[in-house]
């Protein structure tokens, strides 16, 4: 950022690009490319939703029960085990599309920058399994260098009951 | 299935796939199992004050777990009386009445039926109110905070229902220093499979931890795989009456020495507080109880299920709720000791969400197996087939343990968990175990 000036409009050009590219390298399954982009102290948070009386509270703190709550350390260990024959959810490996939306950059003149989006996975394996996930998501993402990467993303689904067990990254 | 074949466990230990798909049986099952055995709803801690409820399933029919305002936990139909729209559509929450919101009778928490528009105009006085109050389940009824409800009038009551197994709970819940607490949040997903696919391999499956959970001993996460003393020969599976299974019961210590050494890698704290569980259990059960430790995991007949590995991991409970012959509704709970250390309670929630959870990298290959043998067996010589619980067939109840545990032990290995599972099943079905016979 110092040598030289990057416009904030480029800044959310650069930024909504690299987030289709990650999202791609992530449908590609090139899961160890993909892990590049974490920083070390990267987090990822995917909080339970349920329905209560109020629809904006019911994510109700960090120590609540979320399905994922992972550290660089485990989701590397999750890149682990889909190499290691044994992820039986995931062999034959299920095919995915990431639709990327809505993408708002904030902060744009920061190394930090947070990013909102919308997303839509779709997820389909062997012949009948389908599933289908919706939600936003909330990145920080750190310049490194030309690019970015990832220190925490919070992906809060719109769904309280899955419709299925999760065997991919969202 | 006029000409069926079905096999409900014979002396072989064989029993049809049709009892994982016929429409006929599963209605029955809602009768005669879901309508008539206790059936686990949560824990009382989940609903502390007065007005605190939340839902959940019995069988297919919605209800309401709702403490009232005199402090009594009530279980209603969820559902008005009037034409029977949902009366509560939160997951949770305080309430002191309810509003149907179709026409707009209310109950109060006691299930009155409070308020009913334009009674006067409408029904002219005719409609007598405390006929109409919310429908109450017949029995609630609390194992040490762990909550079951009951919809037959004349069944057995939980104490002799748990029998045995209390003597095994007892071991899981004298080892809190505090309560168990169950973390906010349940984990909620759809899987295409009978609901006793689920239930019995937590009855009595540990034959496919090697291999469906391969994955669990070939990542670097040295937390979730300290299972080392896993082939001892002091491991044992566990039947009791009433078609309830445990499975990896240990009965010399081995699960208590097991966590002190994962305890000294992780810190004086976590060292502390195992050491303090242990004296916790020495006072409150017998030496025998005190050697078990912990219980692995198990089933409460029919589709209650639950897992605790260690004291430094969590409660996990497990619910799978019958939708229809091939889907279920799993809905979990992770619970942790309130007087636990925080860096312990976190570590038991993420050691639930990563292992035995919806994104858990044990959870996923279980339903992947699952949804597949359903998959795999509807068709129409798949059904003619059986399925084999032939295992360790003949070798439960020879084994003297030391320490004379209750109930039924077999060997570590076997499928004694399924068959008494089935055999109770059979029985609850009004079916004679070890027959062929109409429906």
């Amino acid at each position: 950022m110092k040598d030289k000036k990057i416009s904030p409009r480029d800044v959310a050009y650069e930024v909504e690009q690299f987030l289709f590219w990650e999202a791609r390298l992530l449908d590609e399954a090139k899961y160890d490319d993909w892990l590049k982009l974490l920083t070390r102290d990267f987090r990822y948070w995917v909080p339970v939703r349920e329905t209560s009386d109020n629809r904006h509270s019911d994510i109700r703190g960090e120590n609540e029960m979320a399905f994922f709550d992972d550290d660089l350390e485990f989701m590397k260990a999750r890149v682990q085990r889909l190499h290691s024959g044994f992820a039986h959810a995931e062999t034959p490996a299920s095919r995915t599309r990431r639709v990327i939306t809505n993408v708002e950059v904030q902060d744009k003149a920061k190394t930090l920058v947070k990013v909102f989006c919308n997303f839509i996975i779709y997820q389909t394996r062997l012949e009948q399994t389908e599933a289908v996930y919706v939600g936003c998501r909330e990145d920080v993402l750190k310049r490194s260098g030309p690019s970015w990467k990832i220190r925490n993303r919070t992906v809060l689904l719109d769904q309280t009951l899955l419709p299925r067990t999760i065997s991919i990254i969202l | 299935m006029d000409e069926a074949h079905a096999n409900y466990l014979s002396d072989d230990g064989l029993i049809s796939r049709e009892i994982f798909f016929d429409s006929d049986i599963y209605h029955k099952e809602l009768e005669r199992v879901f309508a008539r055995a206790w059936l686990f709803l949560g824990h009382e801690n989940q609903v502390p004050d007065a007005g605190d409820y939340f839902t959940n399933y019995m069988g297919e029919d919605p209800v309401i777990i709702w403490r009232d305002r005199g402090g009594k936990i009530r279980v209603f139909l969820n559902s008005c009386r009037h034409r029977g729209m949902r009366l509560c559509r939160t997951d949770f929450g305080n309430a002191s009445h309810f509003t149907c919101p179709f026409h707009g009778w209310s109950y109060s928490s006691e299930g009155a039926l409070t308020g009913v528009p334009f009674l006067k105009d409408a029904y002219f006085g005719d409609l007598d109110r405390k006929k109409w109050g919310l429908y109450e389940v017949a029995k609630v009824e609390s194992y040490r905070g762990l909550l079951f409800a009951n919809m037959d009038t004349d069944c057995i009551s939980l104490d002799e229902f748990l029998g045995d197994l209390k003597w095994y709970l007892d071991v899981l819940l004298s080892r809190t220093l505090g309560e168990i607490e169950i973390l906010p949040g349940r984990q909620r997903y759809r899987c295409k499979t009978n609901w006793k696919i689920a239930g019995e391999n937590f009855a009595g499956d540990t034959y496919h931890l090697p291999y469906s959970h391969g994955s669990l001993f070939r990542v670097d996460a040295p937390l979730l795989n300290p299972v080392s003393y896993m082939n001892s020969p002091n491991l044992y599976s566990v039947t009791t009456k009433h078609g309830h299974g445990l499975c990896g019961v240990s009965a010399a210590g081995e699960r208590f020495e097991a966590d002190l050494k994962l305890a000294e890698e992780l810190g004086v704290e976590a060292r502390e507080y195992v050491e303090e569980t242990k004296r916790r259990l020495d006072e409150a059960v017998s030496r025998e109880q005190a050697d078990v430790y912990t219980l692995a995991f198990g089933n409460i007949f029919p589709n209650f299920s639950f897992n605790n590995f260690s004291a430094l991991r969590p409660y996990g409970f497990y619910l799978w709720h019958p939708k229809g012959p091939s889907e279920i509704e799993a809905w979990q709970w992770s619970g942790v000791d309130s007087e636990a250390p925080d860096s312990i309670k976190e570590l038991c929630r993420k050691m639930f969400q990563r292992q035995q959870a919806a994104a858990g990298i044990a959870g996923q290959d279980d339903t992947e197996n699952f949804e597949q043998v359903t998959e795999a067996t509807r068709g129409v010589v798949g059904q003619s087939l059986d399925f084999n619980y032939q295992m360790g067939f003949g070798h439960e109840d020879k084994i003297i343990s030391p320490s004379k545990l209750p109930g039924k032990l077999g060997p570590y290995y076997s499928e004694q968990g399924q068959r008494n599972y089935y055999k109770y099943w059979a029985e609850m079905m009004g079916f004679e175990a070890g027959t062929s016979q109409k429906i």
